[in-house]
């Protein structure tokens, strides 16, 4: 048996409630979470949808961290867990929260190849050696599961921060050597709520599921913007 | 969401890093002359006269140019971590530009009149 004590929420207050859930061995705390659902409250509310640690829905605070609750299993944390919803994010009910703020944030950056010889009726391809892959594969692995987000001091005093994730992403297409759309990013990145927020506390990359190393990407971002920008001022 | 251009901040990225860097050695300068030369450095006469030669004035008005710009861009940059600070963004940048120039310039005063 391991006791879940979870953190509810029911649009008025909040509380805390425990159940107890017997775990066996590699049942993941999701797993847990649908035991309770199933068998003893049915009034539980938790987002997941994948169960593979694939879409980013059951990221949540676990012990203490932010953890995907589908990869993290319950005997590997002991028999006591606590669950409460990612910090940072405003809570709907239960572990559910709002993401709208964080998708809004992600979209500002403009997350797509940007190119002005798209021609739909001819399409082509457009070629990338190993090397120039490498330079932003890793940042491609975000899932936007929101747990750098949820971790971060900035996000946590300003709520126009663009964060984390949103930078790793604008990042990550702007070292694509495909896309032409570095200028439009930089603007959008350098401005006061982007990276100059950073106060490289590098929890994000702490906590991160997937090791994307969100912080590296902020930093990696600050320098070719500041450059950019300096760059842009004086002429060349 | 803003989208402005925003020279400002990585210009002031740029400068926080820089007056960081000049502050090291211009710091270190300092300890060595006033603790590590001589036990009477500190004494009143000792430091008048070394305040009043050229290339010590020249030296502390820098350090005094790059200690204020570094400690009020950088308390410019814990305010604008908040949503209030963030709010009045523009009022906070002027704020800390005029007490940056007034810490320097009334430094350079005393400097001067030593
Ligand atoms: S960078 Fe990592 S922690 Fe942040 S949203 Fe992406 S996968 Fe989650
Ligand atoms: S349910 Fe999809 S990542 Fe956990």
């Amino acid at each position: 048996m391991a006791e879940f004590r979870v953190r509810r929420f029911d649009g008025k207050k909040s509380y805390w409630q425990t159940f107890n859930v017997p775990a066996k061995k590699g049942m993941t705390v999701l797993e847990g979470l649908y035991y309770i659902k199933e068998n003893l409250d049915s009034s539980l509310a938790f987002r997941a949808s994948c169960r593979m640690g694939i879409c980013g829905s059951c990221a949540m605070r676990i012990n203490g961290k932010p953890r995907l609750a589908c990869e993290t299993q319950i005997l590997f944390l002991g028999d006591r867990i606590t669950v409460e919803p990612l910090d940072n994010f405003t809570v709907i009910k239960d572990l559910v929260t709002d993401f709208e703020g964080f998708f809004a944030k992600h979209k500002a950056i403009k997350p797509y190849l940007i190119r002005e010889d798209v021609k739909y009726d001819e399409p082509r391809e457009l070629l990338q050696t190993p090397k120039e892959l490498n330079e932003y594969y890793i940042f491609t692995l975000c899932i936007k599961c929101g747990a750098c987000y949820s971790v971060c001091p900035a996000a946590a005093t300003l709520d126009g921060y663009l964060g984390p994730a949103a930078m790793t992403a604008a990042y990550r297409f702007c070292a694509d050597s495909r896309d032409k759309g570095k200028k439009e990013r930089y603007e959008i990145v350098s401005s006061s709520n982007g990276v100059w927020r950073c106060h490289l506390a590098m929890e994000c990359s702490e906590v991160c599921p997937k090791n994307v190393e969100p912080a590296k990407a902020v930093q990696l971002l600050r320098r070719r913007t500041a450059f950019s920008i300096l760059k842009s001022l004086l002429g060349w | 969401m803003e989208s402005a251009k925003s020279v400002m901040e990585p210009v002031a990225w740029i400068l926080q890093m820089l007056t960081g860097l000049i502050m090291v050695v211009l710091v270190t300068v300092h300890f060595y002359v006033t603790h590590m030369i001589s036990h009477d450095a500190l004494e009143y006469s000792a430091v008048v006269e070394r305040v009043s030669s050229p290339v010590f004035q020249g030296m502390y008005a820098l350090l005094l140019l790059v200690v204020s710009f570094h400690a009020f861009n950088g308390l410019r940059a814990i305010v604008l971590d908040t949503n209030a600070g963030m709010r009045s963004r523009g009022t906070i940048n002027v704020l800390t530009t005029l007490m940056f120039l007034v810490a320097f310039f009334y430094g350079l005063y005393l400097l001067i009149s030593i």
